[in-house]
């Protein structure tokens, strides 16, 4: 119903006045990724009115990406997704030189980023994540006799695993993500598509595989906070999230994220702009007011990932910026990888890889 | 004379009228979409907006059409399509029969309830859809999961002392299915068992059947309609279903809405996933649609 | 079969060296506040054919409910061949009744629902398809053993329904309304058949009915109700003749009722002072009651002579004027008014095509009867 207003709002203004835009901004972000005030702040400076949608799955947003006529101004899907909805033409490059505080994105950050989005073109990191393990500290002290965990070798050794089978291991259900980190495990290439690497990626998650309990994508915040499961394999800030959750309640669940020191996935989400995008000169302005220090600062703050923006890095609450989890130590950093987006082929042999390993079939 | 022509002209109209209604509803909502979804079953990937070919284009004058049944015959060379159907198949059959086992005394308990009492069974039935169906699933996990209150109750009990693994188990999803979808099969029942003329159940008690005897050579055969309804209510959603076995089942559970999740969002293989779409319908429409014939059949030649 | 026959000629309820079969003792019905059947006691003898007679409340079909076993009675007792019936299910009776809707398995042939009874008593296949085929021919219904109910019409379906309950030769077979669904003159060639039915099988049968005419033809005895309790029982002639209350007399075939006073009373006959007549009413029968007492005379139509003028011999004669003639084809009606302004009807059979000379409406006539044709009751 809003998108119909706003599209009908847009009709009539682009009818009046030629050439300016009306002040309607559409965005479609991950839920709970935001700070409170980032929103009424940038509407207030600008007067322009913002429409703020939420999804929870790359591939939703990539489905009515490719659908088409979302009237959508900035879409904030992650970097491998990203990459590939724009070989299909589906967002417009970033004009650059409209955005006065460009200059505050870590250059080191966004080298990492060129690799999946050539030159910076398509979109700007909104912020940043790592895919890493999150425990129980006690179930896990129980078990494994150490109430940290530094290494993969938690999931991926079957000795280790099995006996975490009894307080419950998760992974995320995501196949990309796990296999990296099992080929990285095995010191192959985390973004290698050939044949034999995922083969030999399958036969070590075969080997522990008996001792998963489930797989899904967001389900272990709850499970993690609540005792339910001790490890997980998952995104930096939903672990965090449910460290605090577990805090808040009170229950003497103590939870811990951890970058394995093999290495670990970094990911970055990234602000678009569509390119049947209606405002887009109001996009840029949006972009151009979280590219400001005190924005990206207080997002972080709020929602436990680290931004992309060095100037905010000093103004960062200390509890964020100093959680390791969070801002890797730079030793960590040499570490991580990233993902890349797969050819057709390569997807389609590892979700059929994927969904042998889960059911057997 | 005049008048009495426009009113069976305004007769046969009215008619049609009335006869259009489903139809266009059928067309909208049914027809339409299904040849959507075979243009895009016969269709290529490519990575483009929209992600698949035209199946045709109009180059100098020629219309060239290119139909790619690769699709269909790719769901024949990877067994895990026919194990998916299957999967969903059974899971939907199991289910369909505990609906039946759980709902069809309570249709029947309703049915013979004093008339002042039925409406508010009736509602008590119907109750559940007044809040989210995806909330109830909820519901189920925070009673199911490890430290829910199942495991709880069981081993505040003493009855058990490691918590059960339900969640994320085929049990689950029976029980999410059967749990959802309970209502689909009690209402059709209902109705039947409701229509039932009491004189026939005390005409076979004073012909000498016990009250068991009565319920199988005269409610149950009488029943047959209520029963195929409400089984039919049932088992086509449940074929396709994919949210109770994504929030309750565990990994091992194989169903073809999971499988076509997959195709749609993970390969993002619109035309593979169209395919599938496609032949679970045909799975699903055809053998319904003998069901209707031969009853029909055995309708006018009884 | 000889005792059914018997039974029409004899009368077993005279006789006191008989048990009666079917014992109704003091039963009550209540449904809540509401009494359905009120303090009934009724004996029904072997091989009779009894018709509860009543309209529609009457609570003939809750007495016949209780026979069946579907209705418990909540004080009395019910004996069928002197055995108490009291907690034997439906199921356990050696009863059968056939329903007023008639209760035919839609989802079975005639055959299968025939033969359900008989394969409830666990009888073996080849003797079920001789009695069915049996019973097929004794309602006539040879042929027709593959249809389903929805396939027959109304009359068949009547006799399927019968030839079902009669099938296990039960003790006693229950018909509520029987022939209610069919057409006026199938109706009267399924009453004979019935009959016919009754008599060659001897089973003992209660009719419930509304019909009057069809309690007459069909019953041995009958049994009239209003309201919860039986008023009257006797053969169809004894209820006719001999109504003991004004209800029955109203209720059974057409009657004129003139209320009065016993003013004198003697061995051999009475009179009866009636203001509805102006005159003294002569009864050529001694009654019992005392002067003065409050009484109607009850007169059948059919029973009163109407001319332009009666012999003096006629004992009960009275001056009327003829306000209508209707024309029923066998008879005629005529609704004259008395001085008194009571209207009476009369009815004479037309025994002519037709008569120049017939009485019209307006004419000034006389009607009378004899002292033998009334009957006087008290309640």
């Amino acid at each position: 119903m809003r998108k119909m207003i706003a599209a009908g709002l847009a009709a009539l203004a682009s009818a009046g006045m030629a050439g300016a835009e009306e002040p309607v901004l559409n965005i479609y972000n991950w839920s709970d990724y935001i700070a409170p005030d980032t929103i009424p702040g940038f509407e207030k400076e600008t007067g322009i009115k913002v429409n703020y949608d939420v999804f929870d799955s790359n591939e939703v947003v990539e489905a009515k990406m490719l659908t088409g006529s979302t009237n959508y101004d900035i879409v904030v899907p992650s970097l491998e997704f990203m990459a590939r909805q724009a070989q299909a033409g589906v967002f417009q490059p970033i004009d650059k030189a409209a955005l006065a505080n460009y200059g505050n994105l870590d250059p080191k950050l966004m080298a990492i980023a060129a690799t999946n989005d050539e030159g910076n073109t398509y979109g700007v990191p909104y912020m940043m994540y790592t895919i890493g393990i999150g425990y129980n500290r006690d179930k896990v002290a129980e078990r494994l006799g150490s109430d940290t965990i530094d290494s993969w070798s938690a999931l991926f050794d079957p000795e280790q695993a099995a006996k975490l089978q009894g307080c419950g291991i998760a992974l995320l259900d995501s196949p990309s993500e796990i296999t990296a980190a099992a080929l990285n495990y095995l010191g192959l290439d985390p973004t290698s598509e050939k044949t034999e690497d995922l083969e030999a990626a399958m036969a070590l998650l075969a080997k522990v595989r008996p001792y998963v309990r489930y797989f899904h994508s967001s389900q272990y915040i709850n499970d993690l906070a609540n005792g339910d499961i001790c490890l997980t394999v998952g995104y930096s800030g939903d672990i965090l999230q449910a460290r605090n959750r577990a805090t808040e309640a009170g229950q003497g669940v103590r939870v811990a994220y951890a970058i394995p020191k093999e290495g670990a996935q970094v990911g970055f989400d990234m602000l678009a702009i569509p390119s049947d995008a209606p405002h887009p000169e109001n996009a840029l302005k949006f972009i151009d007011y979280f590219l400001r220090p005190e924005v990206a600062a207080a997002v972080s703050d709020h929602v436990f990932y680290a931004n992309v923006n060095a100037r905010a890095t000093p103004l960062v609450a200390a509890e964020v910026r100093e959680d390791p989890g969070i801002y890797p130590a730079p030793e960590v950093m040499d570490k991580l990888y990233t993902a890349r987006p797969h050819k057709q082929r390569y997807d389609r042999a590892l979700t059929r890889a994927w969904t042998t390993l889960k059911t057997g079939q | 004379m005049r008048l009495r022509a426009l009113a069976g002209w305004l007769r046969i109209e009215g008619r049609a009228a009335v006869v259009a209604v489903p139809l266009v509803w059928l067309g909208l909502f049914f027809l339409l979409p299904f040849v959507v979804l075979a243009k895009i079953a016969v269709s290529e990937s490519v990575i483009a907006r929209p992600p698949y070919l035209p199946i045709w284009d109009w180059a100098e004058g020629v219309l060239n059409i290119s139909l790619n049944f690769g699709n269909f015959q790719f769901l024949t060379e990877d067994p895990l399509y026919l194990l998916a159907y299957l999967g969903s198949l059974k899971m939907a059959a199991v289910s369909t029969v505990i609906a039946l086992l759980i709902g069809y005394p309570m249709a029947y308990v309703i049915a013979r309830a004093p008339s002042n009492r039925r409406n508010i069974l009736l509602m008590l039935v119907v109750l559940p859809f007044w809040t989210s169906f995806l909330l109830r699933v909820y519901a189920w996990i925070g009673i199911l999961k490890g430290n829910g209150l199942l495991n709880g109750l069981l081993m505040a009990t003493g009855i058990i002392h490691e918590p059960l693994v339900i969640l994320q188990t085929d049990f689950a999803v029976y029980l999410g299915i059967v749990y959802s979808y309970l209502p689909f099969m009690i209402l059709p029942l209902y109705s039947t068992l409701v229509k039932l003329d009491e004189a026939l159940l005390e005409a076979s008690a004073d012909l000498g059947a016990r009250p068991f005897v009565t319920f199988v050579t005269v409610t149950l055969p009488l029943s047959v309609p209520g029963i195929i309804a409400g089984a039919l209510l049932v088992f086509i959603p449940a074929v396709g279903e994919f949210v109770i076995p994504a929030l309750l089942g565990g990994p091992k559970t194989l169903m073809i809405g999971s499988v076509l999740w997959n195709e749609f969002f993970s390969n993002r293989d619109w035309p593979v996933a169209s395919a599938v779409a496609i032949v679970m319908l045909v799975v699903l429409v055809l053998p319904i649609g003998l069901l209707q014939r031969t009853q029909s059949e055995k309708e006018e030649n009884a | 079969m000889t005792e059914a026959i018997a039974a029409r000629g004899a009368r077993p309820w005279e006789d006191p060296a008989v048990a009666p079969f079917l014992q109704i003792r003091n039963v009550t019905k209540r449904f809540g506040s509401y009494t359905a059947v009120n303090d009934v006691s009724l004996d029904i003898y072997r091989g009779e054919l009894f018709c509860l007679l009543g309209g529609s409340g009457c609570g003939k079909s809750t007495l016949l409910r209780m026979l069946a076993g579907f209705e418990t009675p909540t004080s009395g007792q019910i004996l069928i061949d002197g055995e108490d019936m009291s907690g034997v299910p439906p199921y356990l009776r050696d009863t059968n009744m056939m329903f007023q809707s008639y209760a035919l398995f839609p989802h079975m042939s005639v055959e299968k629902n025939i033969a359900y009874g008989l394969k409830r008593d666990g009888v073996k296949r080849a003797e079920v398809a001789t009695r069915v085929t049996e019973m097929l021919s004794l309602v006539q219904l040879d042929g027709l053993a593959a249809r389903k109910p929805h396939q027959l019409s109304g009359g068949q379906r009547q006799r399927v329904a019968l030839a079902r309950a009669l099938i296990r030769k039960p003790k006693l077979l229950m018909l509520d309304e029987p022939l209610g669904a069919l057409d006026k003159k199938l109706r009267e060639e399924t009453q004979r058949e019935l009959i016919k039915i009754q008599e060659t099988l001897g089973v003992t049968f209660v009719v419930v009915t509304h019909d009057q005419e069809e309690a007459m033809t069909l019953s041995t005895r009958l049994g009239v109700m209003t309201a919860g309790e039986i008023m009257q029982v006797g053969t169809p002639h004894d209820v006719y003749e001999y109504p003991q209350s004004r209800f029955v007399a109203d209720f059974i075939g057409s009657v004129n009722l003139f209320e009065g006073r016993i003013a004198g009373d003697f061995e051999d006959h009475a009179t009866i002072h009636s203001p509805d007549t102006g005159s003294e009413i002569l009864v050529s029968h001694g009654i019992s009651g005392v002067k003065g007492q409050p009484v109607a005379v009850a007169l059948r139509p059919e029973k009163i002579a109407i001319e332009r003028r009666l012999p003096e011999t006629v004992a009960n004669r009275l001056r009327a004027r003829v306000e209508d003639v209707s024309y029923m084809g066998n008879l005629s009606v005529f609704h004259v008014t008395l001085p008194t302004g009571k209207p009476v009807k009369v009815s004479q059979t037309n025994r002519l095509r037709s008569d120049d000379d017939a009485i019209r409406a307006g004419e000034e006539v006389e009607i009378g009867w004899d002292g033998a044709a009334s009957v006087v009751v008290t309640a």
